[in-house]
């Protein structure tokens, strides 16, 4: 392909969704909205795809401010994949909660709905492909604004407690990864570089000074660890992640907590660069362990299914960061292969925890019981997406759990895998005591046996084929596609 | 204006910075508050007026101006109508005591110059003691808005936080690039406005502060 058409490419995916919710706001019929929210996803993963393609024949890309590398594509496929999963599941969810008064159907509510959820959808494309870091940090910011009033939605006081938590707590923590940035800056300013760009710090990161962007780091891990959900700055997760709506939980915990994630590493590689790996790896490793440790009796207690999902999340945050903690190429490819496989797996797990409390007009695992008698499709998905979760064989999860596993034993981390090995085991545990109980136990009297709705079905099929794909075999394009990520990590 | 001038005037409006801060934390009634995170915001104004004659970056002026309209101006105008809005003129009644709360901030303030020691050549970067004022002035933020109970304290806080992190981003030899600046201020407009949002529909809903919520748990 020709090189101006990759460079379109570049400044017209952040456009597609903001076109598309500009154009939500011309209509009010829920059928056209849903149709309009289907195509402008269909666009964005088409587009995706064609740059995919494009980075994969020609090496990365860059236009202003924005720029592709193979590490932003690994994140961007994730992003456009689920919501086009989100945009297929939503046509059936949302006449379900306008008909159940979880969504209020007066026109503008729905019109404006669909018109943030683009939005949130754009943010997170800048994030994603910001070279420059002040533009990260905007994006970033963006991100809360949108998604608090999503977060918010349906208008209920837990709803709005949760979204305000959301803000406050992120706003904060974003406002460290302002600083940090702002320090960074301050090194590179000082080493010769004249803009904020990723690509030009990283030429002069060996060069800068050491002490600085040590704070500098961690205040962006604090910063956007915060919006990652790494413990313990994860307190906004779990009321955020149960408050939304499904498919903006969805959303939430497959997508926005990685792009949080991309800019961690993009920070770590120049930490990396200017002051050894060993020094940002630590830092990871301290908040990956400590995510996965807190979650952990958070999970084993839980009676909320959707606050339940939302510590999990905090967990897998933590195994990721563990990955690009241990480092070296097998971890860093784990880890990435992690963020994939989490973000479908629990995109996944939202859209059947979501059709499981609709059914039962509870988000309490003690009354959601024996869904497999009631909605026997929905349960077995259900019932996938946890031993996916857990870290059962042959799904993806357990594939990316053991490369990151491995690469700490090859780096000798044996405190580190110890605490990580046990804590993965009582979630295990945990886990399937839970999804257990909900799919077989047996069911209230008075459940709403109706049939089960295509749409929400078919998106959730979609992830569910691809996260029993992955588990099996990792496709060649892929492979190699985070295989040269992880370098631009590992360097 | 020579270095040295400059360097001066940065470190007496650091001074100054820091002194509002602990207006901002003593501050007993909201309105105290917000008139002084504006003061705050107006000395960041001034400082921006400051380096960019110095510096001759006309980038400078621009943010000093937009710092002036928006952060001295507009959001506290925006924090005043909410505060009629709700009508609450209850004293502020924070979770822990005044005196507690300066004598961490002057802990905090103590770390802050002890860290930036710590790094010697950077001061070739950042003009004077921005650094360090620019820390405090940006953990302090958080512990306002840690310390305080109502929905508007903590936005207080938050714009105390961010008046920090512009303090320090000035301070730095060209300053962020301009248009950066710029987004940061729209964001910060944007997220001020759907908080203000926020407070007002849960008064209308339930008649409570939206800080004072905590049903969600565990």
């Amino acid at each position: 392909m020709t090189q101006p058409i990759a460079e379109t490419l570049l400044w017209a995916l952040p456009l597609v969704p903001v076109v598309t919710a500009l154009l939500m706001l011309t209509t009010s019929d829920r059928r056209i909205l849903s149709a309009i929210d289907l195509a402008g996803s269909a666009t964005l993963l088409a587009l995706a795809l064609v740059l995919a393609d494009d980075v994969a024949a020609h090496g990365p890309r860059a236009l202003g401010v924005l720029r592709i590398d193979d590490l932003g594509l690994v994140f961007l496929l994730l992003l456009a994949l689920l919501t086009m999963a989100v945009s297929i599941y939503t046509v059936g969810w949302l006449k379900q909660a306008v008909a159940l008064g979880n969504m209020r159907a007066e026109p503008r509510y729905l019109r404006s709905y669909f018109a943030l959820v683009h939005l949130f959808v754009a943010t997170m494309v800048v994030t994603v492909l910001a070279d420059n870091l002040g533009v990260l940090w905007i994006a970033m910011e963006g991100t809360t604004i949108t998604s608090a009033v999503l977060v918010g939605y349906h208008g209920h006081h837990h709803g709005l407690e949760a979204a305000w938590k959301y803000i406050i707590v992120t706003t904060i923590g974003i406002s460290f990864g302002l600083f940090g940035t702002v320090l960074v800056y301050a090194a590179a300013a000082q080493g010769g570089a004249t803009g904020m760009g990723w690509s030009e710090i990283m030429s002069v990161a060996p060069k800068l000074d050491p002490g600085i962007v040590r704070i500098g780091f961690i205040f962006v891990v604090v910063g956007y660890g915060t919006k990652a959900g790494l413990a313990p700055m994860h307190l906004w997760l779990p009321d955020a992640h149960s408050q939304a709506p499904t498919p903006v939980s969805a959303l939430l915990s497959g997508v926005l907590i990685k792009c949080a994630l991309l800019g961690i590493i993009r920070f770590q590689t120049i930490a990396a660069a200017a002051c050894g790996t060993a020094f940002p790896a630590q830092v990871l490793l301290v908040f990956g362990l400590v995510s996965v440790v807190v979650a952990t009796p958070f999970i084993l207690t839980q009676h909320d299914l959707k606050r339940l999902l939302g510590y999990h999340s905090v967990e897998h945050v933590g195994i990721v960061a563990l990955g690009l903690g241990f480092g070296g190429s097998i971890g860093t490819y784990g880890a990435l292969l992690h963020v994939i496989n989490h973000g479908v797996t629990k995109a996944l797990a939202f859209f059947a925890a979501g059709t499981a409390i609709a059914r039962f007009g509870s988000r309490d695992m003690t009354i959601i019981r024996g869904l497999f008698g009631v909605a026997p499709i929905g349960a077995t998905l259900l019932m996938l997406a946890a031993l996916s979760l857990a870290g059962v064989p042959p799904f993806s999860i357990f594939v990316s759990e053991l490369l990151v596993l491995r690469a700490g034993i090859g780096g000798a981390h044996w405190v580190a895998i110890a605490i990580f090995l046990a804590m993965v085991v009582i979630i295990f545990a945990g886990l399937l005591h839970h999804a257990g109980g909900m799919v077989f136990g047996k069911p209230a009297a008075e459940v709403a046996r109706g049939r089960e709705a295509w749409s929400p079905l078919f998106g959730m099929m979609l992830l569910a084929a691809i996260m029993i794909l992955l588990g099996l075999t990792i496709p060649a394009s892929f492979d190699g596609l985070l295989r040269r990520a992880a370098e631009i990590i590992v360097g | 204006m020579s270095p040295e001038v400059v360097q001066t005037i940065i470190d007496d409006l650091g001074a100054l910075l820091l002194f509002t801060m602990i207006l901002i934390l003593a501050a007993g009634q909201i309105y105290r508050a917000i008139y002084a995170v504006a003061t705050q915001s107006f000395l960041i104004a001034v400082a921006g007026a400051v380096l960019a004659t110095a510096t001759g970056n006309p980038d400078l002026w621009v943010i000093a101006g937009v710092t002036l309209t928006v952060k001295t101006m507009v959001l506290p105008f925006v924090l005043h109508r909410v505060v009629q809005r709700l009508n609450v003129r209850r004293e502020v009644e924070p979770v822990i005591p005044v005196g507690a709360t300066l004598a961490i901030a002057v802990v905090v303030v103590v770390m802050s110059f002890q860290l930036s020691a710590t790094l010697g050549s950077v001061h070739q970067a950042i003009t004077g003691n921005a650094l360090p004022v620019g820390i405090s002035l940006t953990l302090l933020g958080v512990l306002v808005m840690a310390t305080g109970q109502t929905a508007l304290t903590q936005m207080v806080g938050l714009f105390a936080s961010e008046n920090g992190i512009f303090f320090t981003a000035m301070a730095v030899t060209q300053g962020m690039p301009l248009i950066i600046e710029i987004g940061v201020i729209l964001d910060v407009i944007l997220a001020a406005l759907v908080m203000a949002i926020m407070v007002l529909r849960v008064r209308s809903t339930v008649d409570a502060d939206i800080a004072d919520l905590d049903e969600l748990r565990g």
